[in-house]
């Protein structure tokens, strides 16, 4: 166990990256894109300078042999319980891609000497939990998924915490959809408390006529982001989104950049956000259409509730087109519970607590009932409703 | 459609390119405190002016070019522009006014005597760096409605611009703000007395006409309490293989009650195909409803220029203050422009609207870029906002980046935007009426705009539509 | 004959729907287009007006006696020929009298005559939507924006009325009209009937042809024409369906 401070990080001697991008490219793409301060936009809207001017523990790599169990579990970085039937494994990893527009994308990859590969054979539906158990610890890890060609798989993936305060938390995909398969991933987080500091950088790739669902549910009063960097090929479909219910003081949200390269690309993008306290919500979400890519459609919307006099959100929905064969519409709404449903309902003798709760928790559902999933549907249902109900709405 | 035809029917020529020969007294090229003492010196401004021209650029020298906004440029040599240009003999009425400059301004429509008073317009012109005749000026003295260029404001009612100009745009906000508070030239002034409604249309033309000048004009307009007026500019170049600059600065502020309506017709020389030649269009256009129930609203077609850089926007401070924004910008042949607005709610019960269209063709890049800002303290403020793209062509790009922050639990904002090409099915429609492609193309163009035309005074609505089929038709036939 | 269609090949996208069609309509004549779904009924329009989806293999389509083929949507649109879309395009911001008078001077200028200003047009329209039972707001509505079906189907039969074209081709005029809308359309179009002009009537249902009154019924199927009859074959075609039409050839 030494000391690592990651704004002196040419300095400190990191494990060599054994990945065809050799530590100093790594480097090298961290300083020319910087580290993100508050005036980086893709960090504007969250405090993330504090947390990289952290000293943190930060532990040598050193794996441990991984056992059988139902999912797979990942604790402070190391694989500890595998199921039968995926590979799951540590690798080399020379696929870093030196297109993404995070720096802490290349940060993950310069602290993880091996990344965290999951193969997935055949038609699979996998629980991964996070779990993290070490206080004030840089704990970074890459994770790479692997799926077949026409099979679908599905990841759910979950968080656990104990006496993990004031740790910071860089982990991320690199997932390569295969061509003519489809994957599914759900985020289920709540955090409370403070219990850990995250950010999660994606970089995933959708192959040909491959289909890519990434639906997010955010809940709870302590800050985290996310960042995807999403590329399409030839008639590559992605539905993305996220719902957020937060509380407190806590900011968190997407930053994202779906690319469309590959002619008739599909992409939808939701993002429902229902703020309370002195939240803060954050959609900064671009949409690029590249000169390749006719017959594209693309919809993206962001709406949301404030419900605190100190909630705040920052809707970006950003289209940016290169091509005049294709469909691409985006809206945004920031608001209130509609007064006239409020109304309805309380005409109908519900009180108007229950009938705030009524239109939250009906708001919130239409991005839950996208998971098609009937039991991991169920399991967002109760983390929401644990989150919503923790809050007294009088 | 054939991409070759739309790119005759998209690429107009440039029918405001000619030059005017007349003798110029233009200062050489190259900027520094002697520089900005000599046009300080030449409009005989007062020394403290000159003081606050020298503090910025101070400023300016500390700061660095921007480059976050969606454009591609060589960058500005700021050593080879010639920041004073001015016809020699300055003229004191219009019969002084050199009959060239007035066969130019006739040329662009713009006839500054008889005929423009007739339709009620009272015209400012600025020509290079000076203002070479405001019209009406008596009509409007009699209402105590200031209208005269900035020059003369400086010398003649200091009170006024020492209180206001700097207020809403201060000097170092940006680098071309900053660059534009050194060494602007001209420019209008306009005031308008408590309880007054203007009772014409004010407006102001502008051209750049001398080789390797800048032009930063600087307008200020202030509307007291209960007071109204419709302002108008207007803006044109010669065709030139080099970059021109233009760094203008637009300030306005309303008072309790009052109301500006700003309309802009943009038309300078936007270059040719290659990208080769064209204005820089760096403005910074900004507004402040500082009484409560003000309203400002900004017009603004935009079809010219290289490059575009411009925000109009409004900072909604008194309660019930209203914002607007109507915008068509046009990019074709290599045009790059980034516009849009911001609306920045503080007040109460704010609201603002914001209607942008795009409208892409050849290598054209449109992008829109606007922040919506709602404080806490805007307690039920109101946005909506349109922003849609017109793409024609296979090459051209259209981007929408809006900004949309709100800290108001009572408050609402709502963004739509879409992005399409005109239709196969709407031109084959109207050819099957007998109408030919080009014609349909203009039609169908034209509606996409309607919205923000409307928003225009009459006149130049027509200017707007006749300067968009310049744009859109061009050489066909 | 006033249009002539022979031997008619045509393709959408990879697709071959007319498989040597022949037609030719009669002046002063109505012929009506029946013909189970997807038999290539609008592919016949849409190749008679030039539209961009279709495109003509073999075959030819004259009409007064030249070649259509080569000619430009709006050249056969001046030259006489209208069709009233089954799902007329919203074109937003285009006033429809603005672009109405903009057709129509078109015309009046492609046969020599002068052109109507404002005013002028503006007393032709408003009569024709007096007679039509159509709102006067029309006038200063954007073209098709935000009509109803009936109102949609109507504003074709203004156009055509308006400008006074040689043939009209009517693809399913009938869609979505309610008895009071049918009668007015039909009424309208009933009123251009002369001894110059000829129809095309293309509809699923015998209901509008009870108003008007075709001459000749036309079975279209497989991409050819395989029967040619008086009025009398619609009853027939109405309860016994179009299975047992075989190709007369």
């Amino acid at each position: 166990m030494r000391l690592i401070n990651l704004t002196q990080l040419s300095a400190i001697e990191l494990d060599e990256c054994r990945n065809k991008h050799p530590k100093h490219a790594l480097i090298e793409k961290v300083q020319t894109l910087g580290l993100p301060t508050r005036k980086s936009e893709a960090y504007r809207y969250v405090e993330v300078e504090p947390l990289l001017r952290e000293t943190y523990e930060y532990a040598e790599f050193a794996p441990k042999p991984i056992v059988y169990g139902e999912k797979i579990i990942i604790e402070d970085g190391y694989v500890t319980t595998a199921p039968k039937g995926i590979r799951v494994y540590y690798s080399d990893f020379d696929d870093v891609n030196m297109n993404h527009y995070d720096p802490l994308y290349f940060l993950g990859h310069l602290l993880s000497p091996k990344v965290i590969m999951i193969e997935i054979d055949g038609d699979s539906d996998i629980e991964l939990l996070h779990r993290f158990t070490k206080s004030n610890t840089l704990i970074s890890y890459r994770i790479v998924i692997k799926n077949q060609t026409n099979r679908h798989a599905s990841i759910y993936e979950y968080f656990e915490s104990k006496n993990a305060q004031n740790s910071l938390i860089l982990y991320g995909y690199d997932i390569m959809v295969t061509q003519d398969s489809t994957l599914g991933i759900i985020k289920n987080q709540t955090i409370n408390d403070n219990a850990y500091n995250m950010v999660a950088s994606h970089n995933v790739k959708v192959g040909k006529q491959a289909s890519m669902m990434l639906k997010t549910f955010d809940f709870g009063d302590s800050s985290a982001l996310q960042l995807l960097n999403i590329e399409l090929d030839t008639h590559a479909m992605v539905d993305t989104g996220h719902l957020l219910y937060l509380l407190g003081h806590a900011k968190r949200g997407t930053v994202s950049k779906i690319v469309h390269k590959g002619e008739h690309t599909h992409s939808t993008q939701e993002a429902k956000n229902i703020l309370d306290d002195g939240a803060r919500g954050i959609f900064d979400a671009l949409i690029k259409v590249e000169q390749s890519a006719k017959y594209t459609k693309t919809r993206q919307n962001s709406k949301a509730i404030l419900l605190g006099e100190g909630s705040f959100m920052v809707a970006k929905p950003q289209l940016e087109i290169y091509i005049d064969e294709l469909e691409a519409s985006h809206g945004s709404t920031t608001g209130q519970l509609n007064n006239n449903q409020l109304f309805y309902l309380q005409s109908r003798g519900i009180s108007k607590i229950e009938a705030r709760k009524m239109l939250i928790i009906a708001f919130a559902n239409t991005l839950i009932e996208t998971i098609r999933d009937g039991r991991q549907q169920e399991k967002i249902q109760k983390s929401f409703e644990e989150a919503f109900y923790k809050k007294d709405l009088s | 459609m054939e991409n070759k035809q739309i790119d005759t029917v998209v690429a107009g020529d440039y029918k405001l390119g000619f030059e005017v020969d007349i003798e110029t007294d233009t200062v050489e090229a190259g900027l520094d405190e002697n520089t900005i003492a000599f046009i300080s010196q030449k409009k005989e401004e007062p020394k403290w002016m000159l003081k606050l021209r020298l503090k910025a650029f101070e400023r300016w020298k500390k700061m660095s070019e921007p480059h976050w906004a969606h454009l591609d440029y060589e960058p500005i040599d700021y050593q080879a522009i010639s920041y004073f240009s001015a016809p020699k003999t300055a003229p004191s009425s219009l019969d002084e006014v050199d009959p060239k400059i007035l066969e130019a301004y006739k040329k662009l429509g713009i006839p500054l005597d008889e005929q423009k008073q007739l339709q009620g317009i009272a015209v400012d012109a600025v020509f290079d760096s000076v203002s070479v005749k405001t019209t009406y000026s008596e009509e409007l003295n009699k209402h105590g409605i200031i209208f005269c260029s900035i020059s003369e404001a400086i010398r003649e009612h200091p009170e006024l611009i020492k209180k206001y100009m700097f207020s809403v745009v201060p000097m170092s906000d940006n680098y071309f703000a900053a660059l534009n508070s050194a060494v602007f030239t001209d420019g209008t002034f306009v005031y308008i007395p408590k309880g007054v409604r203007c009772p014409m249309e004010l407006s102001t033309y502008f051209r750049i006409n001398a080789l390797n000048t800048g032009q930063f004009e600087r307008t200020l307009i202030v509307a007291d309490e209960g007071s109204y007026v419709s302002y108008n500019e207007g803006c044109s170049a010669p065709t030139r293989d080099e970059h021109q600059l233009h760094a203008a600065v637009v300030e306005l502020i309303t008072m309790k009650d009052a109301e500006i309506k700003y309309s802009t017709i943009q038309n300078w020389y936007p270059g040719d195909a290659t990208g080769k030649g064209g204005i820089y269009n760096f403005v910074t256009k900004r507004g402040l409803c500082q009484g409560e129930n003000s309203k400002i609203s900004w017009t603004q077609v935009e079809t010219g220029s290289a490059i575009t850089w411009k925000y109009p926007s409004c900072i909604l401070k008194g309660d019930n203050s209203v914002g607007e924004f109507y915008s068509v910008a046009v990019t074709t042949l290599a045009q790059q422009a980034d516009t849009g607005t911001k609306m920045i709610h503080l007040g109460k019960n704010t609201s603002s609207t914001i209607v942008s269209k795009g409208i892409s063709a050849m290598k054209g890049q449109n992008t829109y870029r606007g922040l919506v800002k709602i404080a806490s303290s805007a307690k039920g403020a109101r946005n909506h906002s349109e922003c849609d793209s017109l793409l024609i062509g296979s090459e051209c790009g259209a981007h929408t980046f809006p900004y949309l922050e709100s800290k108001d639990t009572q408050g609402q904002i709502e963004h739509e935007a879409s992005t399409s090409k005109i239709s196969d099915e709407q031109l084959f429609y109207l050819r099957q009426r007998g109408i030919n492609e080009e014609d349909a193309v203009s039609m169908i163009v034209h509606g996409f705009c309607k919205e923000v035309f409307s928003q225009l005074p009459m006149e130049y609505a027509v200017e707007a539509k006749a300067l968009l089929n310049l744009t859109l038709e061009g050489s066909v036939g | 004959m006033i249009l002539d269609i022979k031997n008619l090949h045509a393709k959408i996208g990879d697709k071959e729907i007319l498989k040597g069609l022949n037609l030719s309509l009669e002046k002063g004549k109505v012929h009506a287009i029946m013909g189970p779904n997807g038999a290539g009924k609008s592919t016949l329009s849409k190749a008679i007006v030039g539209h961009y989806d279709v495109e003509i293999t073999a075959g030819d389509i004259s009409y007064k006696g030249k070649s259509l083929l080569e000619l430009s949507p709006e050249e056969r649109a001046l030259e006489g020929i209208f069709m009233s879309f089954q799902n007329p395009v919203e074109v937003p911001g285009v006033n429809n009298a603005y672009f109405l008078r903009t057709a129509l001077n078109a015309k009046r200028i492609h046969d020599g005559k002068e052109e109507l200003n404002a005013a002028q047009f503006l007393r032709l329209m408003r009569e024709h939507l007096t007679a039509l039972g159509m709102k006067p707001d029309m006038v200063s509505r954007s073209l098709n924006e935000g009509f109803s079906g009936g109102e949609k189907k109507r504003n074709e039969i203004l156009q055509m009325l308006i400008l006074e074209p040689d043939v009209i081709i009517l693809d399913e005029i009938d869609s979505g009209l309610d008895i009071d809308a049918l009668k007015a359309v039909s009424e309208g179009i009933n009123q251009m009937k002369d001894e110059k002009r000829s129809f095309l009537v293309i509809t699923h249902y015998s209901r509008i042809l009870d108003y008007l009154k075709p001459d000749y019924i036309h079975v279209l199927k497989d991409g050819k024409i395989l029967k040619t009859a008086g009025v009398d074959l619609v009853e027939k075609l109405e309860s016994e369906g179009y299975d047992w039409i075989k190709d007369e050839l």
